[in-house]
This record gives structure tokens, C-alpha cells and sequence, in this order.
């Protein structure tokens, strides 16, 4: 493999692994006023975001650790923009 | 004089007597300070040990109030989730059973006729393994009884890597993030109908899956809701069944087995202009190409355009999508064309006058749907049509006999192919539905059948097939 794209891709894991770090950090350091916030946003967002695709399901259907994988895999698949998907998993986990 | 000297000895003697008694009193007071010292110090560890005794206790009794309180439900997931550790699996996806009423009106030429009703079932769980909030991995098997037999396929595993905020790296096996359909409408429960528009049948225009690495995200550009994404990605390539002009492009399984030197790239991206706190609904808008080179030397070239778009219990979507296929040998190019629009309306909300509450809450759970699509191909390869590859490959699948979601119609490999599918499905749960659809084959004439060898001959009448399917799935 040429050096360039080992670097691009070492530069690239290396933005990626220190914002990761700093958005679990993020997550942890909320506030209650932010959780309120972020649900209020997750219940606009998730009949619209998710019945794009399919019928939105509730919150109700999974556990909280279960809804942390699947919002990941949603995520991924419907590009979803990242605080959109904090919002709908904050919505999905409180239920 | 002796009596004065006598009696200053003995004043001597008594003081010698008195300083004595002095010293041995000093010495006392000495030691009963030492040892009042000695109390006190005591006195005062006394203490400390007695406030450090009762701050344990006041511990104690606090650590179990906590034990005996009952756990606050806000507190029960965190709890849950530390006693499941940081690594974590769920299991999801969709199983279905399905029953297909085929009545082939007539064969191909030179073709059996197949016409028959079966049960099929399907099983496809997707694993989700997590060890961290930077990373995923994802599997799904497809497991089906057909007509066939049995089948067992991985259709895809693929690792998901969140390198920031607006960039995730998808690597290995996955579906074709080309339009809408092979990643976001192919799973059963998703799926409006039981069977795929045309295009992504049994005479795919664009294969159908991938081995490779993404590069992937989604941002906001506007209010909320007003967002656009991209996916870009590069794999193996496409592969095809033959050299020969109307071969198809291989299943999920296959694209391992495209190990050329020619390998494809692809490009989506889509748009949604519509923020969500209107009442103007959610439209979608998209455009994707795919290329690269096939058998290590023949450019594939593919393009398209999508669109979905739902408001209160009405939604739409379509596709446009067209491919060009360099041919070996100085033969013509291969060029392929197809479509499909689709409609649904769910009737919650119904209340039809005159009928009881319990006939209108069943009704409300009905979703009428109607889909047209079609494809347009110089040729068809009649080996492709008359081997079956099985079930369960998660993907294409051919021959003229019914299989889970494919109703088998001679009709549908015709090169002019046309298809109207009347749909009506009922909502038992967001995630469970059971299925109706009842298709029209339409195929126009024109056309050649292509054989191994690349011979060609003119596909003659086609029939108008009926097709009636009915499916029971449930997404889990």
C-alpha cells in the first residue's frame, strides 16, 4: 500500500478515536435539563426519521442496552446525523 | 559556745532532712504531672476513636438503607448494564412464512411449465455485537426452506467503524448501497410487498451486494429534519454468470468469488429538504452510481435515481436505474434498464358509518398498496433461468418455480419484463404484518434467448401470469 493512504488512514483513525472519546464523554457529563432537551428532539424526530424507512417501533420493544446497538446499526444505515441519533436513542431508551 | 555549734548541727541536719523531703515531693509532683499528662492524652484518643466509632456507624447505617431500599427504576438500566458488562450482543431481524399461488398461463418457449401453491418459510437473525461505543459488528444469516430444499447463507457481516461525528467506516460483506432497495426496503418485514420490484427480482439491473469498505455520513444543513449524506465505497466488482450477453449478475455469496483486478466504485447521496416541524411531510431524494471493471478487463457502468416520500398515512417511492456492460469478443454491449413506483395508505383512522367499533378497528390496520416496475434488456440467458440456485442465498435467485418472496412467473425473466402487484397488508404490530399481493405480469414482446455459447434466438410469445402470495413476517 502506498505511504499516502497509510497516512491518510492512520490521520483519519486518529481524528475519529479522539472525537469518539470526547462525544462518550459528552454523553456521560449531561445534564438533566440536556436529557429533557434531547428527549423532547428524539419524539419529533423518531416518527419521522424511522418511518422513512419502516413503521417506527417503540421504545418499549427492547432493552436500553439493546437500543445503544441498534441506534448504532440505524445510524450507519440511514446516515443519520449523529445528534439526530443521541436524540431518538435518548427518546427510544426512556420509552 | 558547744551548745550554739551542737545546735547549728543539728539545724544543719534537720534542713539536710526538710531539703531532702523537698526533692522527694518534687519528684513526685513530677511523676504525677507525667501521668496526669499520660491521661490526658488517653482521654483524648478516647475521644477520637469514639467519634471515629460513631462516623462508621452513621456509615453503616446509611450503606444499609442503601441496601435494603429498593433500586429506583432510573438507576435499574445502569445497574442492568454493569452487571451485562461493556460488551454486549443483541439479536434482531425477521423470520416469515409465505404461501404462492402461481398459474403459469404458459410456458416459455422451450421451457417446462411450473405452475404450482407452496409453503415457504425464512429465517434471517441479525447478530449485533458491540465492544464499544466506537464499534459494531453485524451478521445476518439467511435460513429458508424452499422449493429447493434447505438453505443456510451468511448474506452479510460487516464491522462498523465510528471514526467521527460525520465519517464511519463500514468494512466487509454488505448490501449495495446503491438506491434504496438491496439496504433499506429488502428485509421482509420492511418490504411493503412479498416480492422485490423488477429490478431487484430475479433479473437484477445492479448486484445486489458487495465485499469491500464504505466510507459513510450523514450531517444537518438546515433546520431540523433538513439533512443530506453520502456513502462512498469500493469492493471486489461485479460478477456475472457468463460471458454471454443477458448472464446475471451474481448473488451475495458470489461477490467473494470476484476476485479480479478490476475492482468497482461506487457513490450515493441524498437529500432531504423538508425540516420536520412542518406538516409538508419527509421527501427523500437520492442519486447513485456504480462502477468498475468485471472478469479483470470489461468496464460496468450504473447510475440512478430514487425518491420516497410520506406524508400523514400516505407514502411513495420509486427507482430509476440503468447499467451498461462492456462485452468481450467484440460483442455488443449489454445495456439494462428498470423501475418501479410504489403507493400505500394506511387506514388508521377509518371509521366507515354504520359499521360497529370492533369491524372499524380492524379495518384500520389494512394497508391497500399498488406497485408497478418493469425492465428492459436486449437478451436473457435461458441457462440462468433454468437452473435454481437454491434458497436461501439472501439475494437472486432463479428458475421457474416459487420461493420465498419470488413467485417463479416465466413472465417476470422475459426481457421486456412488466409487473403490476396489487398489495393488501394488515398490521397486527408495527413489526408484524401479514401480507397479501396478488401480481399481473405484463411482459411486453422483443427480445432474444442467449445460450452458453452466446447464440441467440428470438423469446417468441410471453405469457400473462397471475400470481397470488401471502406472507406472514415478523420483524424482531
Amino acid at each position: 500500500m502506498k505511504p499516502i493512504f497509510v497516512a491518510l488512514i492512520l490521520a483519519a483513525l486518529a481524528i475519529g478515536t479522539a472525537g469518539t472519546r470526547a462525544s462518550a464523554q459528552e454523553q456521560d457529563n449531561m445534564s438533566p435539563a440536556e436529557h429533557k432537551r434531547l428527549f423532547r428532539e428524539g419524539a419529533q424526530l423518531w416518527p419521522v426519521y424511522c418511518n422513512t424507512c419502516h413503521n417506527a417501533r417503540p421504545g418499549s420493544e427492547k432493552a436500553p442496552y439493546e437500543w445503544d446497538q441498534i441506534m448504532m446499526h440505524m445510524r450507519t444505515l440511514g446516515n443519520l446525523p449523529p445528534d439526530d441519533a443521541k436524540a431518538i436513542l435518548e427518546y427510544l431508551k426512556t420509552r | 559556745m558547744r551548745q550554739m555549734r551542737e545546735e547549728r548541727k543539728r539545724d544543719r541536719e534537720e534542713i539536710r532532712s526538710l531539703e531532702g523531703k523537698v526533692r522527694q515531693l518534687e519528684s513526685k509532683d513530677s511523676r504525677v504531672e507525667t501521668t496526669t499528662q499520660q491521661l490526658q492524652s488517653t482521654d483524648q484518643k478516647l475521644k477520637e476513636t469514639t467519634l471515629e466509632l460513631q462516623q462508621t456507624n452513621l456509615k453503616v447505617q446509611t450503606l444499609q438503607t442503601k441496601v435494603d431500599a429498593p433500586i429506583a427504576s432510573s438507576q435499574f438500566g445502569d445497574a442492568v448494564q454493569q452487571y451485562l458488562g461493556s460488551h454486549s450482543f443483541t439479536v434482531t431481524g425477521a423470520a416469515g412464512g409465505d404461501f404462492i399461488y402461481d398459474q403459469q398461463s404458459g410456458a416459455l418457449d422451450d421451457l417446462h411449465h411450473a405452475s404450482q401453491n407452496s409453503f415457504f418459510f425464512d429465517w434471517e437473525p441479525m447478530i449485533l455485537y458491540r465492544p464499544a461505543d466506537w464499534i459494531l459488528f453485524e451478521g445476518v444469516l439467511s435460513t429458508a426452506f424452499g422449493s429447493s430444499g434447505t438453505g443456510v447463507d451468511l448474506s452479510l457481516a460487516d464491522f462498523q467503524i465510528f471514526l467521527n461525528k460525520y465519517m464511519t467506516v463500514v468494512a466487509g460483506l454488505f448490501d449495495q448501497p446503491f438506491g434504496d432497495w438491496y439496504e433499506n426496503q429488502s428485509p421482509m418485514w420492511v418490504n411493503r410487498f412479498v416480492t422485490a420490484p423488477l429490478p431487484f427480482g430475479v433479473e437484477p439491473v445492479v448486484p445486489p451486494a458487495e465485499l469491500g469498505v464504505q466510507l459513510r455520513g450523514g450531517m444537518q444543513f438546515g433546520a431540523l429534519g433538513q439533512d443530506l449524506d453520502y456513502t462512498a465505497w469500493v469492493g471486489n466488482g461485479p460478477s456475472f454468470t457468463s460471458p454471454v450477453l443477458g448472464a446475471i449478475v451474481t448473488s451475495p455469496t458470489a461477490v467473494a468469488n470476484s476476485q479480479t483486478n478490476g475492482k468497482s466504485f461506487g457513490g450515493r447521496f441524498r437529500i432531504y429538504p423538508l425540516p420536520v416541524d412542518t406538516e409538508w411531510g419527509r421527501l427523500e431524494l437520492g442519486a447513485s452510481t456504480y462502477n468498475g471493471k468485471w472478469a479483470n478487463g470489461n468496464w460496468f457502468n450504473s447510475w440512478g435515481v430514487d425518491f420516497n416520500y410520506f406524508v400523514g398515512n400516505l407514502q411513495t417511492r420509486g427507482e430509476w436505474l440503468s447499467s451498461y456492460r462492456q462485452m468481450p469478443n467484440g460483442q455488443a454491449s449489454d445495456n439494462r434498464q428498470g423501475w418501479y413506483v410504489q403507493a400505500g395508505y394506511f387506514l388508521t383512522g377509518l371509521k366507515v358509518p354504520g359499521l360497529p367499533d370492533v369491524i372499524n378497528n380492524y379495518l384500520r390496520r389494512f394497508e391497500p398498496l399498488v406497485r408497478y416496475s418493469g425492465v428492459n434488456q436486449r437478451g436473457v440467458s435461458i441457462d440462468d433461468i433454468q437452473s435454481a440456485t437454491g434458497v436461501g442465498l439472501g439475494g437472486t435467485q432463479v428458475g421457474l418455480v416459487p420461493d420465498f418472496g419470488i413467485n417463479g412467473s416465466p413472465a417476470t425473466y422475459a426481457p421486456h419484463s412488466r409487473e403490476v402487484a396489487l398489495g393488501l397488508d394488515y398490521w397486527i404490530a408495527p413489526s408484524i404484518v401479514w401480507q397479501n399481493e396478488f401480481d399481473i405480469e405484463l411482459p411486453q414482446a422483443g427480445g432474444v434467448f442467449v445460450s452458453s455459447t452466446g447464440a441467440q434466438t428470438p423469446v417468441g410469445s410471453v405469457p400473462n401470469d397471475h400470481a397470488f402470495l401471502s406472507e406472514f413476517t415478523i420483524g424482531f
